[in-house]
Formats: C-alpha cells, sequence, structure tokens
C-alpha cells in the first residue's frame, strides 16, 4: 500500500531522451566515403549528415593512421591495406566543433587541408556527434592518404 | 543444606575468610533438540548479565555462594528460568528448547540455528555453505545472485562484483573477517578477488550500514565469517572438484582444519582454469560492426586463478585470537574484438587456442593478514580486529597511439598497487538485562600508487577514522529498539600527474608550444560525516516486523575527485570534480514476514533518498575528439523491493518464489528524470526442490530446478542500449553415496544452467554494452569429499 502510493506520487510525465543521434555519410555528396584516396597538400571539405530526435549539441573528427591495422571501418567496406608499418610523422587531427541553435538535422561542412609531410598510408577518419543529452554515434571510415 | 554447610565453614574460619568465599560457574548452553552450542545467549543471575561464547559457554567468577535465579533467553528459544545453588554440583551443561513458533528468517539456507538476525532491526539474511555449494557458479557474486535483491555486475565469466538493491562498485561493502575488503572497487572491469570455496558462511545485510562500517556501506554489507569452530582435539578435510562444459572449466579445492585442545589451525588451495566461454551466437553486432566468432567462443575470456589461505588461532574461555593469512592471485583476459568499448583488430591469432589468455588481460594478486582477537569479561566482550591488505592489479594490452600519445613502449596499460591497513576496536557490553550496547572505533589508511601508459585515476593516500555507538533495548521480549550514532573523519591527499608525451598547448598569446599535460594535481581534502540509525523489530507468534531509518555516507573517492584524462578502455575523456561533498543516503528499510502453516511469506520494502548521488554524467560535448563524461551530484530517489514466498508442503518438497524490483530516478542535474547505470530490471525467480528417499548406493538425492523471468529493462542512461526481458532455466540434481567412508559420503552435484541454450542479454553485465550475450548452456559436475 505504501510502496504503490509511492509509485504513484513519483511517477511523472517527464519522458526521458533514450535516443542516440543518427549519423551517415552515404548520400550522393557524403564525404570521404569507405576507401577514398587524399592527396597530401589538397583541400578537401568533409560532408556529413547527422540527426537527432530532439537536438545535436557537438561533433568531432578525429583522423589518425591505421599502419598497425588497429581498427577497421564500420562502413562495411573492405579496402587494401598497405603493410603494417611504423610511423615516423603521421597526421594528427583531432578537432570537436559546436553545433548551435539546438537543431535536429545538421550537415558537418568541414574543411580540412591534408598537410605536406606526413606519412603516407592507411587512416582512419572518425566522424563523432553527440546530442544534446549526452547520447553518441560514432562512424569509422578507413581512407588512404597518398 | 548445601548453603549451610557453606555458612559453618565459614563461620569457622574468620569473617575476612567469608568475603572471600567466592566461586566461579561455568555452564553451557546447548541446544536440546540438537545438542549444538549456542552462541550469543544472555545470561543473567540475579543482577549479573553475561552472554555465551563462541562454544556455548557462560561464566560467572568472584560469585559468592548462595541460590541464584538463573535466566536464559536467546533468540528463536523459549526464556528459560531456574534456580541454582553456588558452588555448583550438578551437570554444567544445560538444554534449552527452540522456539518453533518463532520464524525461520533465512528463506534461502533453510537454517534453524541463526535467529540472532531477527532483532535486527535492519533486513539481514544468512547464507550457508550448503546453498553456496547448490547454487556454485563461476564466481562468489554469481552464486549469490539467486538470493532477492542480489545481483551482480560481472565482466566475463569468471569476475563480477556485487550490486544490492541496484547499487554496485562503492556503495556496497565487502567485510571478509571484520576488515573492510580493499580493492579497485570503483571499476568496472574485474572482479571481487575472494576465493569463493574459502567462505562457510556469510551474512547480507540489505539497507544503510554506515554506522557499523563507515563509509561505503550504503546499499548494504556483504560479510563474509569464518566458519564455526571445530570440537576439541578434532579434524576434518576436504577435497571439491568442479568441472563445466560452457568455458571448460576445471576447479580443485582442498582444505583442512585441525583443532587441539586450545590451539587450531586451517588451510586452503583453490586452483580454477578456464578457457574461453561460449555464447548462443555467432555474430555479434555492435554498432555498425559485425564481429564473427569462431565455434561461438567469446574469444580471449579465458582466466586461471591460484588462491591459498591459512589460519592459526587460539581458544579459551575467555580469549581467542585468529590469525589469517589469504592470497587470491587471479589472471583473464577481456574480450578480444573490443578493448572496453573501443572496437579493435589484432594481429594475435586468438582462435588457435581456447584456453591461452592473449592481450588485453588483466592480472591481480590480493595478500590479506588478518587478526581477530576477542576477550570475554563478565560484562563486557572486547574485539579487536587489524588488518594489512595489498592490491596489485595490472591491465595489459596492445600498445596503440592515440591522439597525441605515441605508441607506448609496453602492454602494461595500467598498474595500480593499493597497501590497506585497518583496525577496528569493539567493546560490546551486556551488563544489562535490557541493553546491548557496543561501542567502536575503525581506522582505515589506504596508499594507492600507478603505473602504465594509460591515466585514469590519480595516485592518492586516504585516512579514515570513525566512532560509534549502539544500543539495542529490549523492551519485551519480544519487542525490539535499536539506534545508533556515528561520526567518520576523512582525508584524501591526491597527488599530481604528468602524461608521458607531449600535446601541443595555445598558449595565450596563440602560440603552440608542445607540453607534458598535467592529469591531476596535489591536493588536501577533509571530510566529515556522521551516520546514524534507528529502527524497530517486533516478533509475534507467526510473523515478525522491521522497520528502520538509517542515514549513511561514502566519502568520495579520488578517481572522482581528480580523474582528469582518457579512459582507453571505455573510450572516453573522465573528469573529476574537486568540490565534490560526501555522498549521504537516507534509507528507510522494512520487513514483514508471516508464516502459515507450512506457507511462508516475507516482504522487503524500502525507500532511498540520496541529498548528492555522485554521478559519472555523459555530457553533450568533446574533449580532443573523446566524450567528455564528468563527475557530478544529484539527488536521486529511488524504492524497490524484494517479496519471497515459501511453500513446504511436505519435507521432501519446496517451492519458492521471490520477485525483485528497483525504481531509481535523478531528480536534479543534467539528467534530471534518468535512471542510474546498470539499473537492474523487474525480475522474478521460481525454485522448485524435491528430496528423493535412497535409491540404488545414492543416498539423500534431491533435484531442483529455477527459473528466472526477467522483464525488459527500457530505463536507460547513455551509452546503454534498451535489454530485453528473457526467461532462463536451470536444473540441478545431488546426491551422495558412501563410496570412500561410512562417515562422509561422497556428495556429487549436477547443475544445467541455461537448459534451453537461449541467447539473452543480462543489463548489469559489462559486455552488454558490446551487445555480448551471457553464456550459453553449462553443464558442471561438482564432487566433494570430506575426510
Amino acid at each position: 500500500m505504501i510502496l504503490g502510493n509511492i509509485c504513484s506520487c513519483s511517477s511523472d510525465d517527464e519522458e526521458t531522451d533514450t535516443e542516440k543521434p543518427t549519423i551517415t555519410v552515404n548520400y550522393a555528396e557524403g564525404f570521404p566515403k569507405s576507401c577514398t584516396v587524399l592527396q597530401k597538400g589538397n583541400p578537401y571539405i568533409i560532408k556529413v549528415k547527422a540527426a537527432d530526435n530532439v537536438a545535436l549539441a557537438s561533433y568531432a573528427i578525429d583522423i589518425h593512421h591505421n599502419f598497425d591495422h588497429h581498427t577497421h571501418d564500420d562502413q562495411g567496406a573492405q579496402c587494401t591495406l598497405d603493410p603494417i608499418k611504423t610511423p615516423k610523422s603521421p597526421m594528427i587531427f583531432m578537432e570537436n566543433y559546436p553545433i548551435k541553435g539546438e537543431v535536429k538535422q545538421y550537415e558537418i561542412t568541414q574543411s580540412i587541408t591534408i598537410p605536406e609531410g606526413i606519412d603516407a598510408g592507411d587512416y582512419h577518419c572518425q566522424i563523432s556527434v553527440i546530442d544534446v543529452t549526452g547520447w553518441q554515434s560514432r562512424t569509422s571510415i578507413d581512407i588512404k592518404i597518398q | 543444606m548445601i548453603q549451610r554447610s557453606i555458612h559453618i565453614i565459614c563461620l569457622l574460619f574468620c569473617l575476612t575468610a567469608y568475603s572471600q568465599d567466592l566461586y566461579s560457574v561455568k555452564i553451557k548452553v546447548v541446544d536440546k533438540d540438537t545438542n549444538t552450542p549456542l552462541v550469543g545467549a544472555h545470561i543473567s543471575i540475579n543482577n549479573k548479565h553475561t552472554v555465551t561464547n563462541t562454544e556455548g559457554d557462560f561464566y560467572f567468577k568472584n560469585i559468592l555462594a548462595q541460590e541464584y535465579t538463573l535466566s536464559i533467553t536467546h533468540i528463536g528459544y523459549k526464556p528459560y528460568h531456574t534456580t541454582i545453588e553456588i558452588p555448583l554440583f550438578a551437570a554444567n551443561i544445560i538444554a534449552i528448547e527452540a522456539n518453533q513458533s518463532v520464524l525461520e528468517e533465512v528463506i534461502v539456507s533453510g537454517d534453524t540455528n541463526q535467529k540472532r538476525i531477527q532483532k535486527s532491526s535492519l533486513s539481514k539474511l544468512e547464507v550457508k555453505k550448503d546453498f553456496l555449494e547448490q547454487n556454485r557458479e563461476n564466481s562468489l557474486m554469481q552464486t549469490l545472485k539467486k538470493i532477492p535483491g542480489v545481483s551482480s555486475i560481472s565482466i566475463g565469466s569468471g569476475q563480477s562484483k556485487p550490486v544490492i538493491r541496484g547499487l554496485g562498485f562503492n556503495r556496497v561493502v565487502v567485510v571478509e573477517n571484520g576488515i573492510k575488503h580493499e580493492a579497485q572497487q570503483w571499476a568496472t572491469d574485474h572482479g571481487l578477488e575472494i576465493d569463493q570455496y574459502n567462505v562457510e558462511e556469510l551474512e547480507i545485510t540489505k539497507g544503510a550500514s554506515s554506522l557499523l562500517y563507515g563509509s561505503d556501506a550504503i546499499a548494504g554489507v556483504i560479510a563474509i565469517k569464518s566458519g564455526k569452530l571445530l570440537a576439541k582435539n578434532s579434524f576434518s578435510g576436504e577435497v571439491h572438484l568442479t568441472g563445466r562444459s560452457n568455458n571448460d572449466l576445471f576447479g580443485v579445492s582442498a582444505g583442512i582444519k585441525k583443532r587441539y585442545d586450545n590451539w587450531y589451525y586451517k588451510a586452503r588451495i583453490t586452483h580454477q582454469n578456464y578457457g574461453d566461454y561460449k555464447v548462443p551466437t555467432d555474430q555479434i553486432y555492435y554498432e555498425n560492426y559485425v564481429f564473427n566468432l569462431h565455434k561461438n567462443y567469446l574469444r580471449n575470456t579465458a582466466g586461471q586463478n591460484y588462491d591459498i589461505s591459512s589460519s592459526i588461532g587460539y581458544v579459551s574461555d575467555h580469549f581467542q585470537s585468529e590469525t589469517i593469512i589469504t592470497n587470491v592471485n587471479a589472471k583473464s583476459g577481456f574480450f578480444a574484438n573490443a578493448h572496453g568499448l573501443e572496437v579493435r583488430t589484432s594481429q594475435i591469432d586468438y582462435d588457435a587456442n581456447n584456453r591461452d589468455i592473449d592481450l588485453p588481460h588483466h592480472k591481480v594478486n590480493h595478500l590479506k593478514i588478518i587478526n581477530n582477537s576477542k576477550i570475554t569479561l563478565p560484562d563486557h566482550t572486547l574485539i579487536l580486529e587489524v588488518g594489512y591488505q595489498n592490491n596489485h592489479r595490472e591491465e595489459h594490452s596492445e600498445p596503440v597511439p592515440h591522439g597525441y600519445m605515441p605508441t607506448p613502449s609496453s602492454t602494461k596499460e595500467r598498474r595500480f598497487i593499493k597497501n590497506t591497513y585497518s583496525i577496528n576496536v569493539k567493546d560490546h557490553i551486556h551488563a544489562f538485562d535490557t541493553h546491548k550496547i557496543a561501542l567502536g572505533i575503525n581506522a582505515e589508511y589506504q596508499n594507492n600508487t600507478i603505473g602504465g601508459w594509460g591515466f585514469l585515476i590519480p595516485e592518492y593516500n586516504r585516512l579514515t577514522i570513525g566512532a560509534f555507538a549502539y544500543d539495542q533495548y529490549k523492551i519485551t521480549d519480544s519487542f525490539y529498539l535499536e539506534g545508533g550514532l556515528r561520526y567518520d573523519y576523512g582525508t584524501v591527499h591526491t597527488k599530481p600527474y604528468y602524461e608521458w608525451f607531449d600535446s601541443p598547448i595555445t598558449n595565450s598569446d596563440g602560440t603552440i608550444t608542445q607540453e607534458r599535460r598535467q592529469r591531476s594535481s596535489k591536493t588536501n581534502l577533509e571530510f566529515g560525516s556522521y551516520s546514524a540509525s534507528v529502527g524497530i523489530s517486533y516478533l509475534k507468534k507467526n510473523s515478525s516486523y522491521k522497520l528502520n531509518l538509517g542515514k549513511s555516507f561514502r566519502i568520495p573517492l579520488a578517481s572522482e575527485l581528480a580523474s582528469d584524462g582518457v579512459n582507453y578502455h571505455m573510450y572516453r575523456y573522465e573528469e573529476g570534480s574537486i568540490d565534490l561533498k560526501p555522498e549521504n543516503s537516507y534509507q528507510i528499510d522494512g520487513e514483514l514476514n508471516a508464516t502459515i502453516n507450512n506457507f511462508e511469506i516475507q516482504l522487503n520494502p524500502f525507500v532511498n533518498y540520496f541529498e548528492n548521488y555522485i554521478y559519472l554524467n555523459p555530457t553533450p560535448a568533446y574533449y580532443e575528439t573523446l566524450q567528455r563524461y564528468q563527475y557530478t551530484q544529484s539527488e536521486v530517489f529511488r524504492y524497490g523491493g524484494e517479496l519471497t514466498a515459501l511453500y513446504t508442503p511436505s519435507p521432501a518438497f519446496s517451492l519458492s518464489a521471490s520477485l525483485e524490483y528497483v525504481y531509481s530516478k535523478q531528480l536534479s542535474g543534467d539528467k534530471k528524470n534518468f535512471t542510474l547505470p546498470f539499473s537492474p530490471p523487474l525480475s522474478t525467480i521460481f525454485s522448485a526442490k524435491y528430496n528423493i528417499n535412497s535409491w540404488w548406493f545414492f543416498k539423500k538425492t534431491s533435484v531442483f530446478s529455477d527459473l528466472r523471468i526477467t522483464a525488459k529493462q527500457n530505463d536507460i542512461v547513455p551509452p546503454e542500449r534498451p535489454t530485453d526481458g528473457f526467461s532462463l532455466l536451470n536444473f540441478g540434481v545431488q546426491t551422495e553415496t558412501h563410496l570412500f567412508s561410512q562417515k562422509h559420503p561422497l556428495q556429487i552435484q549436477c547443475s544445467v544452467n541455461n537448459v534451453l541454450d537461449k541467447k539473452i542479454f543480462d543489463h548489469t553485465s559489462f559486455y552488454r554494452l558490446i551487445q555480448v550475450p551471457e553464456p550459453g548452456r553449462n553443464v558442471s559436475i561438482s564432487i566433494l569429499q570430506k575426510f
């Protein structure tokens, strides 16, 4: 009885957000797609679509080498990897960006120039997005830099 | 007559001799039916009081020769009154009769001896060796999962941590031989580091227990006790063999006990070795990844442990002392396709052998040296417990560069060495007829050092000192009031930590320099907190009632205060908050127990409020492309309870059903209206046990089965996923046969877990986060021979 009363008092209609945002490069302008080859010194525009049921909060782009084959693409593609090698001066790109305006749909459009003088080889491009609640979605794409 | 003759003797001597004519009395109190000694029975002769010791004996010293009224009261027994004449010439054993109308507290073990816990206003239950034998799983906490209100957070097949009503980690205290077990309790990815074969009995308290145990005992206490003393000049031993099909486990545990007149010793050695465990699926889908499993093996989850323990003790009429040394050494692998939550590929050929332990893995060694001493004085029992613990844990993984961190040079990702020194001094006062008073002081000092290339928690020193006073007031024979107050003072000193590699830092003038970043700073923090408890217990002929209100607390951990770094295992950035206050929790616990003929029912509801629950909040922000998690405090409201029913239509047959439920909700902060991590879903267990008469050369055979039905868990916090409900069927048979000895039969048990080989997910398993199901069908056989 007591327990029942507490139940009825404390239950309210304040619903919680239990949905993760979505993230995709699988559309015509989406970039980079799996196994894309990028050239040193060239500028590129990363384009990824994100969506959420409540609102998006921030996104991150992380490009790091996969010379040791430590992980793989989650796009379902099997790219041909170069042999394992020791990094000398690999490219490290780690940037975070807020998504302003509490939007439900957002297209990440991020310019990036591949520096000269970095190690060529297999890289990962990981793009992550978090919604206002704290739910995160990620995608990881195998790319090559020449 | 005797009295008169003493008078005459006294008259023959001088007056001073008369006053010196004092006698000692020693009487043993036993159960009338079983003849077993009764421990802790309350004795009074005229206005002097005492309690029986571990042998069931009580003493009165320096009493005058005359006639006395002797009263013996013991919970669960009919009060016994008699007149005795001192000096005593009759046999010094008194048998008292059990009060059959008093309920058996312990549903799970069906034990009749421990009625002491009925007087406590907190919900306690005693778990005996036969329950442990029948329900034995890979680890102690998995064995205890069947108890309503108790669950575990597991990683893999061999490791799990205790959870009481949805709270785990540092909110449950595990006490072994009186000393708080101190490992790296805050971490999700390892187990308890206790040899489960070395546990003979344990007591579980559900509810606010800081009063007696200090910081951390918010959700409850699991107290592992040293077993009963052997009879004088006797020896016993046992060998235990176990085999399991699912993870190809074999285990052996052998123990001996010997008692001379006063001295005794015990020793045990345990070894378990297991392979990768099998899950009823050949593919695991995690986020966008697909892991193909080789022959259903969850690759690299094999493990092993070597445990030894020995103790030496001395027992006499007024003094008992035991020194216990235990060492638990374990190594086990982690699922290789994900390092924590991060997906990994590797050049290691994991599938070549299902028994090898490759990377990633962890290894741990936990050494404990404990001394328990007890001095029984006429009106006091003094208890001194001293302990030293050394916990050395290492986590190894394939070195992989991350962010600005280059590839580390070794596999040693983390190392923790924690030394803990503890002392408890307690005085149980039984000088009063109606009051049982206990006073105590506890102190604990911890020193934690770290190593390895991954930083998660800083090095720290922590000191806690607390003092308490407790009184149990007997209002009538069936009505008890208890309460107590405690104050604790604590200090936490965290040490600075700098990364071992350079990261680019943008200065205020816009220039970029390479620096070794500081991840934790030197801090000296002080905490003070009080605990209190008040409760009643009312015992009627066929029912009993308990109500307790308690306030408990927990001093923030060094990781909660001063973390500042990437948790590679969880693939997130964790940030502590230096201004966290001690967690304060207020809880009301109730218990209602009723028996009608052979039907018994028990309800244990609770309501709990946290002023400032420490919560690792997943924020909507990034730090170097990893999600930022920050320790914050929020108000939390929880309620729930357990309902159990036991029906015993005949001595040969018993049926039981239990239900457990916890609701948690954050009332403030960023995650207002959300639940807490790893919230256990609504769950029920139906069990049946049937004892078969002797058949062929098998004696005492019983078959048992239980069905667990768990509801879907939709109440989640990031990064959890909702977990579907399931039903899980287990079956077992146990028997014994006099193969080697007439006195000690060979006990054989065979059980099948997950009989239907169902693919289910346990919401409170760490691997649930990466979509790994629970183990598939498992057949286990265990053989126990005592000698």
